[in-house]
């Protein structure tokens, strides 16, 4: 058995070695992808200007030279904390990510809480009545929340409490001029925030019910009960901290995913959040902001996985870094 | 029959499956036809699911559409299937540091922002249709079943017969076929009929996002990417439509997928 300090700086080797890795694949990915960054940068000027002062252009953003040499150029901007200027925004990156990085982490952090809770309520209440009418109505609807894609709720959302009520806002993180108001914030954030909690909350909330529903077939519950422990007292008491680890390090990985999972709920609603600044710079080649708000988001992965390995063995030593606990989630658009 | 069957999943998708295979007979329009001066029809005898901004009938195209989309949702699982089961069973049936090397790359692989791998793997691919979709949902969706398909592949290399099997010298595909295939695809089978779903999901989300399939090609993701527009001409039937046929048909396969889970487990609770 290996001592736990020898873990954690195998896996934080391991962690530094997989951000460069990424940083590889993300920089040489987008590069050879085909789009011309300078439409980025001047927009719609590019077709006027002329081939020299297209030329001159590329020099002066360093996109002349040959990929592996842009790449040791950026990598030793980003040793020094510097990661370029943002070719939309015109400034530097870690400016552009800052102005968004609140909306975001408000949105995805409030929801990964609600249903870290929520899902572990709605799991212990479906076990407790496991094919009873309330358990089986809850997973019906669970189910078919589950169903819904994300992009159409926010749709249908908008449809009902926006358009035809007109009760809450359909775009937007606040009205102009009321950035500092509490309740306009809040206002903004609900169908958003509906939508996240929605689009997730079932899939780990399942998962906890038949991780608990494994427990309750175990022999130990037969001899608790036994022992005359009332069937509710067994749940909490006994199958739930064993499901426990299985469940923080489930809950691990899937932080980033909700954290960074925004993106599709924030292009709807049009919500200021990193979220929309992937899409825009993956898709119109803002290199510099795709670099980082990559290394973000993939390395918050990285870090989710890691996280969830350290839990497991650290909760119960017999369980090797090898194997994981619940499965992880699959890949989300 | 058993206990828990989902009989009416199954009903509803055999249905809704034979009814796109067989679109022409049930369409009423045709569904690319641009009927201009009937743009934004509610629901109506002649427009049965009313009719978009392009004046195109919903009704038709949801037939017609409903074929692209499935035919998304299992070409790219054929092939993220495919990927998984020969990922995960190298992996697992592979000496431990060539395992430890695959998984740590699927990692890696995983964390790359998925928007940002198909929006590159669009590119090279260089199409926008419905082929290049599947091809590049396919490979941005195999890693949590090559995970899956490699856990098991890693119990069962070694028991007796799989060791047997190797001793008798048989290679490693005639291994994978007759032993350890046949062991592990109940386990990943509800996974298939997830991902397919998962697949549908995927070219819905991104032909509404504008970096799927474009309006002209007719999809359930295609039509709903002019809902937004359509939000402002309070044309509620646009929106509606196509995405309770999606839902529907996602909700029949989820039932399907948990039904396959489920038939694993038959053990009582204890409590």
């Amino acid at each position: 058995m290996r001592k736990p300090y020898i873990t954690i700086i195998d896996e934080l080797s391991k962690f530094a070695l997989s951000l460069f890795l990424l940083s590889v694949l993300v920089f040489t990915m987008s590069r050879l992808a085909p789009g011309d960054p300078l439409y980025s940068y001047y927009g719609d000027r590019v077709e006027k200007m002329g081939t020299q002062e297209q030329e001159a252009a590329r020099e002066r953003l360093g996109l002349h030279a040959p990929i592996p040499v842009q790449y040791v150029q950026w990598m030793k901007g980003a040793l020094h904390g510097d990661f370029g200027i943002s070719y939309k925004y015109k400034t530097d990156v870690k400016e552009v990510i800052a102005d968004r990085i609140g909306n975001t982490l408000l949105l995805g952090g409030l929801g990964f809480v609600i249903i870290f809770v929520l899902a572990l309520l709605l799991g212990l209440f479906c076990a407790w009545r496991e094919d009873k009418a309330a358990d089986r109505v809850v997973c019906g609807i669970g189910t078919v929340t589950s169903c819904i894609p994300e992009f159409w709720l926010s749709l249908v959302l908008i449809l009902v409490f926006a358009v035809w009520l007109g009760w809450l806002p359909s775009s937007g993180a606040y009205s102009v001029g009321m950035e500092r108001n509490p309740a306009d914030r809040g206002s903004h954030l609900i169908l958003p925030l509906a939508v996240v909690v929605l689009g997730h909350l079932w899939y780990y909330a399942y998962l906890v019910r038949n991780r608990l529903l494994e427990e309750t077939r175990a022999d130990y519950v037969l001899l608790a009960r036994m022992k005359g422990l009332s069937g509710k007292q067994v749940l909490y008491r006994h199958c739930l901290r064993n499901a426990m680890p299985s469940y923080l390090s489930m809950m691990a990985i899937a932080l980033p995913h909700i954290l960074g999972g925004t993106y599709v709920v924030e292009t709807v609603f049009s919500y200021p959040g990193i979220g929309t600044l992937a899409y825009e710079s993956a898709r119109y080649q803002d290199y510099n902001l795709l670099m980082l708000v990559s290394l973000m988001t993939g390395g918050l992965v990285i870090f989710g996985n890691m996280l969830a390995r350290i839990i497991n063995v650290w909760i119960d030593p017999r369980m090797s870094l090898k194997s994981g606990g619940m499965s992880g989630e699959v890949r989300e658009f | 029959m058993k206990k828990g069957f989902p009989g009416i999943s199954l009903a509803v998708l055999t249905i809704v499956v034979a009814c796109c295979l067989a679109c022409e007979i049930i369409m009423t329009k045709d569904p690319a036809y641009m009927d201009l001066a009937n743009g934004n029809t509610a629901p109506c005898r002649t427009f049965l699911f009313g009719t978009d901004a392009m004046g195109r009938d919903l009704f038709s195209m949801i037939w017609y559409g409903g074929r692209v989309s499935l035919f998304i949702g299992f070409f790219a699982t054929l092939i993220s299937t495919v990927t998984a089961v020969l990922v995960g069973s190298v992996s697992g049936y592979a000496p431990a540091w060539i395992d430890g090397a695959i998984m740590w790359l699927t990692d890696i692989v995983l964390s790359i922002p998925g928007l940002l791998l198909t929006v590159f793997l669009q590119a090279v691919l260089g199409s926008a249709g419905a082929w290049g979709l599947a091809v590049v949902i396919g490979l941005t969706s195999w890693m949590s079943m090559a995970k899956v398909v490699r856990t098991e592949v890693l119990q069962l290399k070694n028991t007796d017969y799989v060791l047997a099997a190797s001793c008798l010298g048989g290679g490693f595909f005639h291994i994978l076929r007759r032993h350890l295939a046949p062991n592990f695809i109940p386990s990943v089978l509800f996974m298939v009929v997830m991902n397919v779903r998962n697949a549908i999901v995927a070219e819905s989300t991104l032909s509404f996002m504008g970096i799927g399939l474009p309006v002209e090609v007719i999809s359930w993701g295609s039509m709903l990417s002019l809902s937004e527009n359509a939000l402002l001409s309070r044309s509620w039937w646009t929106v509606l439509a196509p995405g309770i046929f999606l839902v529907m048909t996602l909700l029949c396969l989820t039932n399907l997928g948990n039904y396959l889970r489920k038939s694993g487990n038959k053990r009582h609770s204890n409590l």
